[in-house]
């Protein structure tokens, strides 16, 4: 199996080479022949004894990341769905991208995202599961902004990726969750253990982490909003991708852990509301578009609404007309978009105001069209399969059983009305879509090019798909019985088998349900015109993508606004941001530690010479804040550093007095040198809230780093190493001077490295010099 | 054998020394450079290999036993960041000669960049702390002459400030080695760790514990202490940003791992609670600044924090897995950023700007450079099967574990904002119309090296088996003290 | 008397930190030596003052003053000399460039 998720993604590396003979062949005609192998190997497993297969093969086994393919029915359902799309996609491509377009990028994206989405949907293991999931996402991005000279494609792919990355990233988290409350990394193992999991505090965060994913990719709202943007991908991408695969991953997702979660009662609550609102809300706005793809990305929402409400749903009915429309869907969806992408192509045009009366020149788009439309509005035709998973649906709304807490009982008295309502306007806008294209009035004047009939190879793809939609409808039970039952029961747990008949009869309360339908939605189509208006006032200039767009202003915005405010470029406010933060924060951990201490035995006596060269030192410390001649503060600074080369001689170091001086009047030297020729200090203007912040910070640091000291000069809970120094300086390191037997024997690393500091300076001194004088070179 | 440990320090102090004796020929300078470098990765590599099959190399300087000498200390850990090292040292030493001008090279910038090394490799081996102290030393004077090499009006400005923000967390950093000195009467790490747990950690040691973590965090660029970075970073030519982005926060940051994983970890409920804050506003903050700016590189120099960061939050969980995915985030971060930076330099250098606004559709022209980008991009967020992805998890799993729930909030955030702002290069930049006037430039040499620590990135990724068990052990070794300690003193 | 030189070197950061508070490069620089000072002196404290000899060995006599912080102190001299005098060149320069010593005249931009 691991062979049929990868080979799109290693013969990808191949695709730049055959594209160089693009000329001579479309690289679409070699690529065509993938999808359709991989869709031969899998259709050998459709059967009544179908039992699940597993392969393993180990990547990163120490992190327990491991390819884990596991084939049951919902996987072959996805898995063929995949393939078989894809094939008829790439077919269609062929004929749809011209030889101009760089073909192998979009191929190579194209195989790039077939790997990653038959990896989603076989991968056992939730990080590998994750690693294609997010590779999904990344084709998706490059085929969106496949014509990337277009602004509108630019914005598309960056909308799209940032909504899926961070629904992905929330999965992520998830996963990460569940693995580490259930031990595991195995899907399967984790159903086994769903006990553990539902009893574990934080499963409700895992359960949101996971949905927020789901959602985002199934474009539920209020995450739709990327999916109209995609469309700015070429039209095979929006009918593979962004219909009838990548987008159906989301429900794959909850269909998979439904099994874990299904008995949650939130899970019923907030998956179904995100399904039934999705598919109002977007079924109503579809109403309102103009572009024929924005009507068909509006119509997929609302769709994946409506399976993911199933889903929602939970029960034996809802899971299988769940499955059923995944698979019904994808036929009728696909058909459409390569019918939309057809009249695109030939006439140069998607706008539905400047379309319509097409019927005469394109009767058999037109034919193909009239199936795919009739069958999305589920008109009650014994050959459409939308007709049958609608009418399920239907049913499904109607025996929901009660639940325990309020809103799940409300849920369930309002879910049939919304159902309703949603489908009235999937109905208004599949026959708007139809009418509005091929019907009316053609306006010559208004298209690019003179349409006609597309080429017959351009027809093959969509006609398969409606040839799928007629025999699904006419022989449901020829794909229900195994193929969709057993993906059923993958999701469910239990077999479910399920008679899917055409007429149940005028009472049937579902049937009654699809008549209102097909009746307010005839009668709202025939007089759209009237109505128009009330998207004036609802949504109005409500929008989720204005939310998105100024999110998006906002974060730069802001984050410039905060970056620029912190950032000055000023020194002082940097020092004094991580001062007072060192400050602070120590102060803080002194507190809670209780790290004061203070001992006043064991200290030397004070004498009135130390006390005079501490004065000095203190005065002339002090001094440099006030001085104002660049002489004088140099001169003082030498006074405060002589001052501590004559302590050092109190404190019995005589090598540290002698280096002290020796440096101390290098530096006053080097000082005079170069600041002798600079303006003078001036007077300190600053305002008098710096002076305070400053004088708090300097005084309050100081203050710290004296307590510290006396703390811990306080605590000298050990013996030093010292008297090892002092025993052995002489005997081994040869010295009597035993500060000068550390520095060159026991700390001789010090040392040379300390020169090695100091040579660098050296020569990061004469660089600095130099390389203005020196003129040479380049 | 044991002065195999301190080999990675002296072979490159040895090389600068060379060097400077003959700066103006370039071409011997340029070729003696490669060799010198390749010849400490591979004992580098061989030092790694040595201390993972047979233990830690202890060396004892002048043969002056613990814990009165300085002992080098080559642990896994310490091979590892050395090995590291070496490797994107290496990719830099190939990219100086395309980006700098034979100006700047003639003035000793080899010389300098081995010393930085040196700097680098002895703070990563060394067992003591006042010597740790010198080692940073010693690699921030070469950092402070990489960064005014040239002596633009803007370098000489940015350095200004890093030198003192620097300086004066170095002089914290005497003051506090001091305090230690006071209260535990040693300065050799292992002692120091044995006697802080002989008193418990009690009094005023965890204050002193706060003070050494502000200098290595002012070094580690963590919030609110890295304003002197990204600007910094930014200015100077990308082969000296990409040493600085890739070495000097690390070792500030490996100097919290050791000295929180070896010393003060006895009020771990305090410290290492507080790191976890630290931790998650330094994401905050960090991708905040990368989304401020259009100037790709100081872009890059913003992500730096958000990593730091990420590294930081493993050291606070502490536990194995988290610990894990520091070190692999560690490791994985110093190459992903010398490979960015060298890779927005080249971009600038194509470009001709490095302001965002001022470019687009570059793609017609560097097809290549962009995808570099946006693979760069994926591995910098952590996107599976990326290496970034692999620490994430570890760090996500340990934090979990220990239900620290809101951190991971911020990580998973900070990392989708990651992506964006590399995003936002690729498709500002890179993608648009074709520009037909304009003429590119040749980058093939200024490529290969970006792609060598690409594909390492990406082998640490999808290669992960043959790295993580190395991690694990590093991670086991650090949670116990006793490891070290007993190394040091009883071997 | 420790306490005294304590409360010094805490003086002599105050001062020190007040000065790197300040605009101008000079001052930023008088800041940084008093620092170092302040940091030497804080290190000689925690070996004992006063206690016995200076760590010259002579017949006779066991006391002797903890040699180790001065040897560390030593060695802290030299290197903050060597970054001093490099400030010193730098600022210098940098001022020179810029055509100001004030370090609030050298922010700068974004894109540069």
């Amino acid at each position: 199996m691991i062979f049929t998720v990868l080979i799109p993604l290693l013969l990808a590396c191949f695709v730049p080479f055959i594209s160089k003979f693009k000329h001579k062949i479309h690289t679409g005609t070699v690529i065509f022949f993938i999808p359709l192998a991989i869709f031969f190997y899998f259709i050998q497993f459709i059967g009544s004894g179908f039992e699940p297969i597993r392969h393993t093969y180990s990547w990163i086994p120490s992190l327990g990341i491991n390819f884990d393919f596991y084939l049951d029915g919902l996987s072959l359902l996805f898995v063929l769905l995949i393939s078989g799309i894809g094939a008829l996609v790439v077919l269609y491509s062929v004929y749809y991208l011209d030889r101009s377009e760089p073909l192998g990028h979009f191929y190579v994206y194209l195989l790039m995202f077939m790997s990653a989405m038959l990896g989603v949907v076989l991968s056992d293991n939730v990080f590998v599961l994750y690693t294609f999931w997010e590779l999904t996402s990344i084709s998706s991005f490059l085929l969106i902004g496949y014509w990337h000279f277009k602004e509108k494609s630019r914005y598309g792919a960056l909308k799209s990726m940032i909504i899926t990355i961070f629904g992905g990233l929330s999965m992520f988290g998830g996963f990460a969750l569940l693995s580490v409350i259930s031990g595991t990394t195995s899907i399967q193992t984790m159903i086994a253990n769903a006990d553990v999991i539902l009893d574990n505090p934080y499963m409700p965060l895992a359960l949101g982490f996971i949905l927020l994913g789901a959602f985002t990719k199934s474009a539920q709202f209020p995450f739709h909003i990327w999916l109209p943007d995609a469309m700015e991908a070429p039209t095979p991408v929006s009918a593979y991708l962004h219909s009838a695969t990548m987008v159906k991953a989301g429900l794959y997702l909850v269909a998979r852990f439904s099994m874990i979660f299904g008995s949650y009662e939130w899970f019923f609550i907030i998956v179904s509301i995100a399904g039934i609102v999705t598919l109002c809300w977007a079924s109503y706005m579809a109403v309102h578009q103009t572009d024929l793809k924005a009507i068909l990305a509006f119509s997929t929402i609302s769709q994946l609404g409506m399976i993911m409400a199933m889903l929602g749903f939970g029960t034996k009915a809802a899971v299988f007309a769940a499955v059923f429309h995944i698979l019904n869907h994808a036929t009728f969806k696909g058909s459409l978009f390569m019918v939309a992408g057809t009249v695109d192509h030939e006439t140069g045009t998607r706008d539905i105001r400047k379309l319509g009366g097409l019927l005469t020149f394109m009767p058999i788009t037109a034919t193909l069209a009239l199936f795919g439309t009739f069958s999305m509005a589920g008109i009650p035709l014994p050959f459409l399969n939308g007709f049958y998973s609608k009418e399920l649906f239907f049913e499904s709304t109607l025996d929901l059983e009660g639940g325990a807490s309020g809103i799940a009982g409300f849920l369930i008295d309002v879910i049939p009305y919304l159902a309703v309502f949603g489908s009235i306007f999937t109905f208004v806008y599949a026959l708007y879509f139809l009418f509005g294209t091929f019907g009316g009035k053609t306006q010559l004047d208004k298209l690019v090019k003179k349409p006609h009939e597309a080429p017959i190879g351009m027809l093959v793809s969509p006609g398969i798909l409606v040839l799928g939609v007629i025999l699904i409808g006419l022989f449901p039970s020829a794909v229900n019985g195994t193929f969709i039952a057993h993906a059923a029961e993958a999701v469910y747990g239990e077999p479910i088998t399920k008679d899917v008949h055409f007429w149940h009869g005028w009472d049937s309360p579902a049937f009654q349900m699809s008549l209102v339908v097909v009746g307010l939605g005839a009668l709202l189509v025939t007089t759209r015109r009237k109505w128009n208006g009330i998207y004036q006032v609802f949504p109005g200039k409500l929008s989720v993508n204005k939310v998105y767009d100024t999110i998006m202003g906002k974060l730069n915005a802001y984050s410039r606004t905060i970056t620029t405010f912190y950032m000055s470029g000023s020194l002082r406010n940097y020092m004094a941001i991580i001062l007072s933060t060192i400050l602070v924060v120590t102060v803080g951990f002194m507190l809670a530690t209780d790290g004061f201490t203070i001992d006043f035995g064991n200290l030397a006596p004070i004498t009135f010479i130390e006390l005079t060269v501490v004065l000095i030192i203190i005065a002339s410390a002090i001094g440099t804040i006030f001085a104002k001649k660049n002489l004088a503060v140099i001169l003082i600074v030498g006074v405060a550093g002589y001052g501590v080369s004559l302590l050092f001689l109190i404190y019995r170091a005589p090598d540290l007095a002698l280096t002290q001086l020796v440096v101390e009047t290098v530096s006053v030297a080097l000082f005079l040198l170069c600041f002798y020729h600079l303006p003078d200090l001036k007077r300190l203007h600053a305002p008098l809230s710096t002076r305070t912040t400053n004088l708090i910070i300097s005084v309050g640091f100081g203050a710290l780093m004296t307590l510290v000291g006396i703390s811990a000069h306080s605590s000298s809970w050990f013996e030093t190493i010292s008297d090892y120094f002092i025993e052995t300086s002489k005997p081994i390191g040869g010295g009597s001077n035993i500060v000068n037997v550390i520095l060159v024997d026991m700390r001789g690393l010090d040392t040379l490295f300390e020169i090695t500091v100091l040579g660098i300076a050296a020569l990061a001194i004469y660089t600095l010099i130099k390389f203005k004088t020196d003129k040479g070179g380049k | 054998m044991s002065n195999l440990a301190v080999l990675p320090i002296i072979i490159p102090l040895i090389a600068g020394i060379i060097l400077a004796f003959f700066p103006k020929k370039l071409a011997l300078v340029r070729t003696l450079t490669k060799v010198f470098i390749i010849g400490n990765l591979a004992v580098a590599g061989f030092s790694a290999w040595h201390v993972f099959n047979h233990g830690s190399i202890i060396l004892e300087t002048g043969d002056w036993a613990a814990p009165y000498g300085i002992i080098i200390v080559a642990d896994q850990l310490s091979v590892l960041l050395v090995l590291t090292t070496n490797i994107m040292a290496a990719a830099c030493a190939f990219y100086a000669p395309y980006s700098l001008p034979d100006r700047k090279e003639r003035y000793y910038f080899y010389t300098f960049f081995f010393f930085l090394i040196t700097g680098v490799s002895g703070a990563f081996l060394t067992g003591d702390i006042f010597n740790l102290f010198v080692f940073f030393e010693v690699l921030l004077m070469a950092s402070y002459a990489l960064i005014v090499l040239g002596g633009d009006k803007v370098q000489l400005r940015e350095s200004v400030k890093y030198v003192f923000i620097n300086l004066f967390s170095s002089m914290l950093f005497v003051t506090a080695v001091g305090f230690l000195y006071g209260t535990v009467g040693t300065v050799n790490m292992a002692q120091i760790a044995q006697r802080v747990q002989e008193v418990d950690q009690q009094g005023i040691l965890t204050a002193i514990g706060i003070l050494l973590f502000f200098v290595f965090a002012v070094k580690a660029a963590l919030f609110p202490l890295y304003y002197w970075m990204p600007k910094s970073y930014a200015v100077p030519n990308p082969v000296i940003s990409a040493l600085f982005g890739a070495l000097l926060t690390k070792v500030g940051i490996y100097s919290i791992i050791r000295v929180f994983s070896l010393i003060f970890i006895h009020r771990i409920d305090l410290t290492h609670e507080v790191f976890i804050w630290i931790a998650g506003l330094s994401m905050i903050f960090g991708v905040i600044g990368a989304l401020s700016t259009n100037n790709i590189k100081l872009i890059i120099a913003y992500n730096i924090i958000p990593a730091i960061g990420f590294i930081l939050w493993g050291i606070g969980v502490f536990n194995q897995e988290a610990v894990s995915g520091a070190i692999y985030y560690l490791i994985h971060d110093m190459i992903i950023k010398a490979s960015l930076f060298l890779l927005v330099g080249t971009i600038a250098y194509a470009a001709g700007t490095s302001d965002l606004r001022k470019f687009s559709g570059l793609i017609h022209y560097y097809p290549f450079l962009g995808w570099l980008l946006f693979v760069s991009g994926f591995v910098l967020a952590g996107i599976p099967p990326f290496s970034g992805f692999i620490g994430k998890l570890l760090l996500l799993k340990g934090s979990l574990a220990d239900e620290k729930v809101a951190v991971v909030i911020i990580a998973l955030l900070s990392s989708l904002l990651i992506l964006y702002s590399i995003m936002k290069i690729f498709i500002r930049g890179f993608w648009g119309e074709k520009d037909d006037t304009f003429e590119p430039k040749p980058v093939k040499g200024r490529t290969a090296p970006v792609v060598a620590l690409l594909a390492l990135s990406v082998f640490l990724g999808i290669g992960a088996e043959f790295i993580y068990p190395s991690v694990e052990s590093i991670s086991r070794y650090l949670l116990d003290p006793a490891n070290y300690i007993n190394a040091v003193l009883e071997g | 008397m420790e306490i005294i030189i304590l409360i010094l070197a805490g003086v002599l950061f105050a001062t020190a930190i007040y000065n790197l508070l300040q605009k101008q490069l000079l001052r930023l620089i008088i800041g940084s030596v008093l620092l170092s000072h302040g940091a030497h002196l804080f290190l000689l404290t925690m070996g004992e003052l006063k206690r016995g000899n200076p760590p010259i060995l002579t017949e006779g006599i066991s006391e002797y003053t903890d040699p180790l912080p001065q040897a560390l102190i030593l060695t802290s001299i030299v290197i903050s000399f060597g970054i001093t005098s490099l400030l010193l060149v730098l600022a210098y320069r940098t001022s020179n460039e810029n055509n100001t010593d004030n370090m609030e005249q050298l922010r700068g931009n974004e894109n540069e």
